[in-house]
């Protein structure tokens, strides 16, 4: 999502709930997250906006928990059950998706494929 | 006893009940004033190496009244007088002409060399709140405010003093310009200002009013044609220079109180007219111009770009200094946003104060303090300053060391 000065940011946004699975001791999402407010944005390849900062879905295991609820690469995390995801470390957001007593986590992503085809949507009325 | 501070706070005292456009008329006809007088000759010989003017020195000293005496400080000839509420103090800051004649009569004969060498006119950087509780001892509400200014800034900034004549608002903006400016702005790159004196003059002779502060066998045109290439090759070579040492040394080169430096500052003001007749002209076409030109115009004594330049700009380093709004015109015309801070208006909203107000994100800022509105010094970013030359604050870079982590889930 890139933005231009004075002109409010929208976003087309999905909702997402994960299952978390059990394997033993450990709850897997099926998922890698990169970028964070201590990292560096110029090298995240799923951004509009290279100085974005954001929390970007990297990897998705194939049949995994994610994949299954729908989260694809290159998706942005905007939240965490509620908690925001745009202005946080990579660190913090790791814990923010990984706490133990958190059977589910539930997303907001925003995905760019899914603003182009509200934007063709628009345009065709 | 009764004493009173001006304004200035370094170069030699102006004036501040006056409106600096005004002709001053400097020389004092009350008795007892001879050794005022030779202690004038001296300083205007030590600063300034040009032709005199007979009444419009850009040396000028102001005196108003009788008891209001000047103390002047050894090494660069600073005039300065008291606050006349400056009574709690228990610092005897007056000090009589006899003293300071003496002093000087002390200096002049060992420096009798020096004062053929060019003076620096900017000072090199020093720590402002050092400064402060140097200058602004005493316990008057005043004192207090401008020492509460300075404080607030002092962990940000060192102070650069400017000489303080009639050019030291052009002088400190050259000088950030010189010292600080990142890159060279799109104006200079895209035109060839060289062109620009002609353009002007062919409009009804437009520049035959100009006046300069040192002799040349030019006409008025060629001159300024002179003086905007000096200004943009020194800009070119500011913008270039390696590391900060090398800048420094630059500037250090240009602030010697040359012919070098008055071309630059008038190729300042010439900036300032063309600028102002264009605006001028978008004014009387109905297109948007910026606020101040309103200001600018609305004055009976500049109610066009001629009558400015005849009335004010070409005043401008001789028996004046820039009002506000011409301060507005100076940083528009740059396209350099002017930010200057304001001591005396410390705890109100003008603290800080943009000249102009209407591009502060997007031209590069030019930090300048002023005490008093009438002379302006320059503040040099601490090196650890956490905001970036537009104000924004800079990021810290990672801790660790891996900035492009991905973590399985």
């Amino acid at each position: 999502m890139s933005f231009i000065p004075g002109q409010p940011v929208t976003a087309v946004v999905q909702r997402i709930e994960i299952l978390k699975l059990r394997d033993g001791d450990n709850l897997i999402l099926g998922f890698s997250i990169g970028g964070g407010i201590d990292q560096d944005p110029s090298q995240n390849p799923f951004s509009e906006d290279k100085a974005d900062k954001g929390i970007y879905v990297t990897r998705v295991s194939e049949g995994g928990p994610a994949e299954v609820a729908g989260l694809r690469v290159g998706d942005k995390i905007m939240q965490v059950n509620g908690w925001d995801m745009t202005m946080v470390t990579h660190d913090q957001a790791r814990k923010r998706l990984t706490k133990k007593k958190e059977d589910v986590v539930r997303l907001l992503i925003s995905r760019k494929s899914l603003e182009e085809v509200v934007r063709q949507s628009m345009m065709q009325r | 006893m009764k004493k009173s501070k001006s304004g200035c706070d370094s170069g030699l005292q102006q004036s501040h009940n006056k409106k600096p456009k005004k002709n001053h008329g400097s020389t004092p006809g009350t008795p007892g004033q001879k050794a005022e007088e030779k202690s004038r000759a001296v300083i205007k010989d030590a600063c300034f190496s040009g032709p005199e003017r007979s009444t419009n020195s850009s040396c000028t000293m102001q005196k108003q009244h009788a008891d209001k005496k000047p103390r002047s400080s050894s090494q660069e000839h600073l005039m300065k007088t008291s606050s006349a509420e400056d009574e709690k103090s228990d610092l005897d800051l007056y000090r009589g002409e006899e003293e300071i004649a003496e002093e000087l009569k002390k200096q002049h004969q060992p420096d009798s060399e020096a004062v053929v060498e060019a003076q620096s006119s900017v000072s090199a950087a020093e720590d402002l709140q050092t400064y402060s509780e140097k200058e602004w001892r005493g316990n008057t509400t005043k004192s207090q405010l401008i020492r509460k200014g300075y404080e607030a800034i002092a962990s940000e900034f060192r102070l650069c003093r400017v000489r303080g004549d009639n050019y030291c608002a052009l002088r400190a903006t050259l000088f950030q310009v010189l010292s600080q400016s990142k890159k060279l702005p799109a104006w200079l790159q895209d035109s060839d200002i060289v062109k620009w004196p002609k353009e002007l003059h062919s409009d009804e002779n437009f520049l035959k009013e100009w006046q300069f502060p040192l002799e040349s066998k030019k006409n008025n045109v060629q001159h300024l044609e002179q003086c905007l290439d000096l200004l943009k090759k020194k800009w070119q070579e500011a913008v270039q220079c390696k590391s900060l040492a090398e800048r420094e040394r630059m500037s250090q080169q240009v602030f010697r109180g040359l012919n070098e430096e008055y071309e630059l500052l008038e190729a300042l003001k010439f900036l300032m007219l063309r600028t102002a007749a264009q605006l001028h002209l978008n004014m009387e076409k109905g297109s948007d111009v910026p606020e101040f030109c309103w200001l600018l115009f609305a004055r009976d004594s500049s109610k066009c770009p001629k009558t400015f330049l005849t009335n004010h700009l070409r005043h401008v380093g001789f028996s004046g200094g820039l009002e506000q709004v011409e301060m507005c015109l100076l940083g528009h015309s740059l396209q350099q946003t002017i930010k200057v801070f304001r001591l005396y208006k410390c705890d109100t909203e003008e603290f800080i104060t943009y000249y102009p107000n209407d591009h502060k994100n997007d031209w590069p800022h030019l930090v300048l303090l002023t005490e008093d509105d009438r002379h302006y010094n320059a503040l040099i970013p601490k090196k650890s300053s956490r905001f970036d030359e537009y104000g924004r604050p800079k990021w810290n870079p990672p801790s660790d060391g891996q900035s492009n982590l991905t973590t399985p889930l």
